[in-house]
């Protein structure tokens, strides 16, 4: 297969109203799904965050990762994404999220690395038109001198790739402390043993609004490669909302590793 | 019984396990890392279900290797850092 470039794509924009967080992970599998079948144009989706979550990765064990009763006394609802990748914190204002559903020739004879550097390059420059020296560091991060900025995560659907990106606008560090469970080992070669250290938000790197950051990083995108503004269609909508529901807020999906 | 073994440069591995009559069983491999397709985890987990409990690290490294096809795709996991785990659940040498 040969690789496609980012401009021989039309790209299409969803930034609609909040949703819940199983309505989040829903909405990224079918929209990949569609991608891959062609039905769907290659799409940037932003999030807005309906409630707080902890997402964990696919393949991350739910009682090593979350303190469930911490979870249930913040009112913080616990779903697992298709991606790997570790544990999340969320609050809605604190969070700036996107999804990039592609073809996968756009990654066609990469190595996974290359295919992050390549997925995450937008944003970097979009990080520079905020003030912000921002670069991928491998596996999946993007960070700044500063500090860790964002995480990614890649899954790959037959003809199309997801990629993810949560990053950090402002954070709670005690209540993702309390929530989060983070072991000594999981820090052994990162050298601090304070995984709230590790973040450096946006907010404090640039004083701008959230709303603002994500105006910005729009309008990166869309002059960097094109920018459509699209909304979810009928059918989308219905296939992630039953998705949500019948496996996304389904303990067997949940726990799928305990 | 549990091991944690975070792969420099990589990720974290868990494993969790029993074992019953000096095998391993119940074998669960979990952790922050990448795999595609997803289902080879599970190919992972089956390749160490039953094994000796007392099967080296390399011997380990060697039935994961030979139970993967060549088209998975492991990101930030290695078949030697899955064994580390392995090997800490059995020894309980997890800090």
């Amino acid at each position: 297969m040969n690789r496609t470039a980012w401009h021989e794509h039309e790209w299409q924009l969803i930034h609609a109203g909040a949703q819940s967080p199983s309505m989040h992970m829903a909405l990224d599998e079918v929209l990949t799904t569609e991608v891959a079948s062609g039905r769907r144009k290659p799409t940037l989706r932003v999030w807005e965050w309906a409630s707080p979550a902890v997402v964990i990765g696919r393949h991350q064990s739910l009682r090593n990762e979350v303190d469930s009763d911490a979870a249930r006394r913040h009112g913080i609802e616990v779903v697992r994404r298709i991606s790997g990748g570790g544990a999340m914190f969320i609050e809605p204002g604190n969070t700036i999220t996107y999804s990039i559903c592609a073809p996968i020739s756009l990654v066609a004879g990469l190595s996974f690395q290359e295919s992050y550097q390549l997925m995450d390059s937008w944003v970097i420059d979009a990080l520079a038109v905020l003030g912000i020296h921002a670069s991928y560091q491998p596996l999946n991060d993007i960070t700044s001198p500063a500090g860790k900025i964002a995480g990614a995560a890649q899954t790959r659907r037959g003809g199309a790739v997801l990629h993810h990106v949560t990053m950090a606008y402002d954070i709670d560090s005690t209540k993702m402390l309390e929530v989060l469970r983070i072991g000594r080992e999981k820090l052994s070669d990162k050298g601090t043993l304070s995984a709230a250290k590790r973040v450096d938000p946006l907010r404090s790197q640039t004083g701008l609004p959230r709303e603002t950051i994500i105006k910005r990083m729009i309008e990166t995108f869309r002059l960097r490669h094109g920018l459509n503004d699209d909304r979810l269609g009928a059918e989308e909508l219905a296939l992630a909302e039953q998705l949500a529901g019948q496996k996304f807020s389904s303990p067997e999906w949940t726990a799928a590793v305990p | 019984m549990h091991g944690e073994y975070k792969i420099p440069g990589g990720k974290l591995v868990v494993a969790d396990l029993n074992v019953i009559d000096a095998r391993l069983t119940d074998v669960r491999v979990s952790g922050d890392f990448f795999i595609e397709p997803d289902s080879a985890l599970d190919v992972i987990d089956a390749a160490l279900q039953g094994l000796p409990a007392d099967t080296s690290h390399e011997a380990l490294t060697l039935a994961i290797e030979a139970a993967l096809d060549a088209e998975v795709t492991l990101y930030g996991i290695t078949p030697g850092g899955v064994a580390m785990a392995v090997r800490r659940a059995i020894d309980g040498a997890t800090p």
